[in-house]
């Protein structure tokens, strides 16, 4: 009897077979594909010219309620809550990455094997729902996750820089993560000014030089 | 449909089709415009102010849109299932294209520098490829009219490598950005010129133009028409004469000859319709890009030319050339946690950094013979999908507040070094049509076999060491080592969207396929008026020769018209 994650990485592995064609876009010779194809089931891309002023995610989401509780859990552990910065999941992070892993592109395709193998192989060391663990044990789940991609455990790697890279996109693109970062920036005006002279001293240039 | 005679029928609608389309409307012409994308209105549909949250997976390339979702690029892409190529075995080629009004004029990278007298000429010094039939001198009113018409901002530091413009031409460029100042620093150290980019953006209002705002970012288009696109530039006034069809979704597959040896037309087929129709014209310009004017020419088979159109010298489709291309990222210790500042600018380079060791190269002493030149990329962005792509590289496996504190540190601290270097124009680098291949309309496609020589290879060992050497300098640090191979480093053939080459133009129809002017050698009405000409391609990015070269082309038909 195959048990529940043998099945799971059976249905994983069939879904990386239906995204095959989409890598074989890159070599000569496998050419003649729809745009976005290869993606959930009837999934398809927002194509080659969509509104770009009324965008609009044509696919599905397909995290069930609690991957994306397992989602949020440790996306908060990534980008937590620190004094007035706020945690993950209060900026639209696991709506973010659900978006992301359901999407019909290569490296959504992708991600989206990695980051469902790592949520399997997760709660299985956490011995329960990873959305239902409390604030210490996500974080020790995360600890251990972490020991073991420092120790070169390859598919831990992967898990951890895919879903904290995912993460870090879907933070700070948002204009909360943006003000943290400090950009600044579609502000019209007659004139480019340059960097103020309090940069420049940072950088150590000379105002004019 | 244009059942009125036309003057001139102009095959595409890109730098060298729209460039064709003004300057003959302008001149008294009665010009039909073919073009295989769809209309495109850059006022109406430009996503100026859009904010990367907004828009699908946070603005991330996909095979749909390469470049970003905001990218102003309509139908196009590294792949169209509906326009598949071939690649000979053992070869690879990339080829960008876009399929709208405009072509990849809407979101091109708008770096526009003129050739030197050598670069016409390279032939003639190192025996490789193949001369331009003209000199600098000779060509240069050419381009002093092309900068005036697209509006280049620049400089004119009096280098060896890069002729000045006469006053009047460049407009004047903005200050350079934090990164780009660091950059001019470490160039100060190493006594190498780190100068104004000629750039493709109005500083002060032209024509009608608006200048730059320094607000939004360029490849998405610019409504306010401050940069260069075929769309907001070319297009409008020579619709405004009045003597302008555009028709759009007009795939042109054929050129008719006529029993005098003429070219007697175009047949194009609409995409939207399937319908075939034929349209005649007293002369015909070909300005679909240059591998698609090349694919029309090999595609117009007759009795005169059962080989195709300009097919004689045996030279029609070879010659085929890209830039070569290679990057290295510097992280930069100074640029982490500066306060916030407005870094934007024109959203694209403001300085570069031209070739150097030309005259060390002239004199020999280098073991590659065709120069390149960096452009550099990077500072304080609006943060993306891969505002973060270094992090892996720079603070490996941190999480929780650290990983906060990491980002806000690295945010805006990494600059991209890129090379962009020229490529020898080798016959056996070559296009043809491919003997199965066709497109989804039965057009047959076009197969690619081109390769790089040790040239290449060597000029990009030069040009990595340089680049380390650039950031170095300016007191940064490599985020990755420099691969110990230069075949790992270049990037593919076609991945810098510099493509030219196939028509060649020169002075002897035995070697090469168009007069001095474009004509298809025995075809007195027929211009190629694109990159297919090039003889060589120097490393200077293809774009400004193309329109100065078309507009060249275009004052010789006007005359050929005028007397006929
Ligand atoms: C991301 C990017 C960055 C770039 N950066 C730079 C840069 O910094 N500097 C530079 O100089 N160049 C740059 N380029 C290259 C530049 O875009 C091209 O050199 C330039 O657009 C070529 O002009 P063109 O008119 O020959 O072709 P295009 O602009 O490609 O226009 C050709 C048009 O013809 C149409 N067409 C094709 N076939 C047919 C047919 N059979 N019938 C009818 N219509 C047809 C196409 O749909 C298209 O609209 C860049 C390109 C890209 C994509
Ligand atoms: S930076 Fe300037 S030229 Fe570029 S799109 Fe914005 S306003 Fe237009």
């Amino acid at each position: 009897m195959p048990d529940r994650r043998e099945t799971l990485s059976w249905l994983l592995r069939a879904l990386a077979l239906s995204a095959a064609p989409i890598a074989g876009t890159e070599r000569a010779g496998a050419r003649i594909l729809r745009p976005g194809a290869g993606g959930a089931p009837g999934a398809e891309g927002y194509g080659r010219d969509p509104s770009l002023l009324h965008p609009h995610i044509p696919w599905p989401s397909i995290l069930t309620p609690p991957q994306k509780g397992a989602v949020a859990r440790l996306a908060d552990v990534f980008l937590p809550e620190h004094g007035a910065s706020p945690a993950a999941s209060a900026l639209g992070v696991p709506d973010f990455v659900d978006e992301w892993v359901s999407a019909p592109y290569p490296q959504q395709q992708r991600d989206r094997i990695v980051v469902l193998q790592g949520l399997t192989d997760l709660e299985r060391d956490a011995g329960a729902p990873i959305g239902e663990l409390d604030a210490r044990q996500a974080e020790d789940l995360v600890a251990r996750l972490h020991a073991r991609a420092a120790a070169g455990a390859a598919p831990e790697g992967r898990f951890f820089r895919r879903f904290r890279q995912i993460c870090l996109i879907g933070y700070y693109t948002t204009p909360a993560g943006v003000a943290q970062l400090g950009y600044v920036g579609y502000q019209p005006s007659a004139r480019f000014a340059g960097p103020p002279p309090q940069v420049l001293a940072k950088l150590g240039i000379e105002p004019g030089g | 449909m244009a059942a009125e005679p036309f003057d001139v029928i102009v095959v595409g609608s890109g730098a060298a089709g729209g460039t064709a389309a003004h300057a003959l409307t302008g001149a008294g012409a009665r010009v039909c415009l073919l073009e295989a994308g769809r209309s495109y209105d850059p006022g109406r549909e430009t996503p100026m102010f859009q904010r990367t949250a907004a828009a699908p997976l946070r603005d991330a390339g996909t095979p749909d849109k390469p470049f970003g979702f905001y990218d102003a690029t309509v139908d196009g892409g590294w792949e169209l299932p509906e326009e598949p190529f071939a690649t000979a075995p053992g070869t690879e080629f990339r080829w960008f294209r876009a399929r709208m009004l405009g072509g990849r004029t809407n979101h091109w990278g708008r770096v526009a520098l003129r050739y030197a007298n050598h670069d016409f000429k390279a032939y003639s010094r190192d025996g490789l490829g193949a001369d331009w039939p003209f000199t600098y001198d000779e060509f240069a009113p050419w381009y002093d009219r092309a900068e005036r018409l697209v509006g280049v901002f620049g400089s004119n530091p009096g280098l060896p490598d890069q002729p000045d413009s006469p006053p009047g031409c460049l407009q004047p460029p903005p200050v350079p950005r934090s990164h780009e100042l660091l950059i001019m620093a470490g160039g100060r150290r190493l006594g190498r010129p780190v100068v104004p980019s000629h750039t493709a953006v109005i500083t002060q209002p032209i024509d009608g133009r608006l200048a730059c705002f320094y607000a939004t970012p360029c490849l998405r288009g610019c409504s306010i028409r401050a940069n260069f696109q075929s769309t907001t530039v070319l297009l409008p006034p020579a619709r405004a004469t009045g003597r302008l069809t555009t028709l759009t979704h007009a795939q042109a597959y054929e050129i008719e000859m006529a029993p005098d040896g003429r070219a007697r037309g175009v047949h194009y087929l609409d995409r939207l319709t399937h319908r075939h129709h034929f349209i005649p014209g007293r002369a015909v310009m070909l300005g679909a890009s240059a591998m698609e004017s090349v694919r029309l020419l090999l595609n117009s088979r007759s009795t005169q030319f059962p080989d195709g159109i300009g097919a004689d010298s045996g030279l029609l489709g070879r010659g085929v050339m890209d830039s070569t291309g290679s990057n290295v990222w510097g992280q930069f210790p100074q640029m982490e946690n500066l306060p916030p500042f407005n870094d934007d600018g024109v959203w694209l380079p403001h300085v570069y950094i031209p070739w150097w060791a030309w005259p060390e190269q002239r004199a020999g002493r280098l073991p590659f013979t065709r120069g390149y030149h960096l452009e550099l990329y990077g500072g304080r962005l609006e943060p993306s999908a891969d505002t973060f792509d270094f992090l892996d590289d720079v603070s490996p496996l941190t999480y929780g507040r650290r990983l906060k504190e990491e980002a806000q540190r690295y945010y805006g601290s990494f600059v991209r070094l890129s090379q962009r270097g020229e490529m020898i124009a080798r016959e056996h680098n070559r296009v043809q049509i491919d003997p199965v291949l066709r497109d989804q309309w039965g057009i047959p496609s076009l197969r690619f076999d081109v390769r790089f020589s040790d040239q290449e290879l060597r000029q990009t060992a030069h040009a990595q060491q340089s680049m380390a050497e650039f950031i170095e300098a300016a007191g940064g640090k490599l985020v990755t080592p420099l691969p110990r191979n230069p075949a790992e480093a270049i990037l593919p053939p076609g991945r810098i969207i510099h493509e030219v080459g196939g028509a060649r133009t020169g002075v002897d129809p035995a070697r090469s396929v168009t007069d001095p002017f474009g004509r298809v050698w025995g075809v007195p009405n027929l211009y190629v008026i694109d990159g297919a000409v090039f003889p060589s391609s120097a490393h200077k990015n293809p774009t400004l020769t193309i329109v100065a070269f078309a507009s060249r082309a275009s004052e010789h038909l006007r005359k050929a018209l005028r007397h006929a």
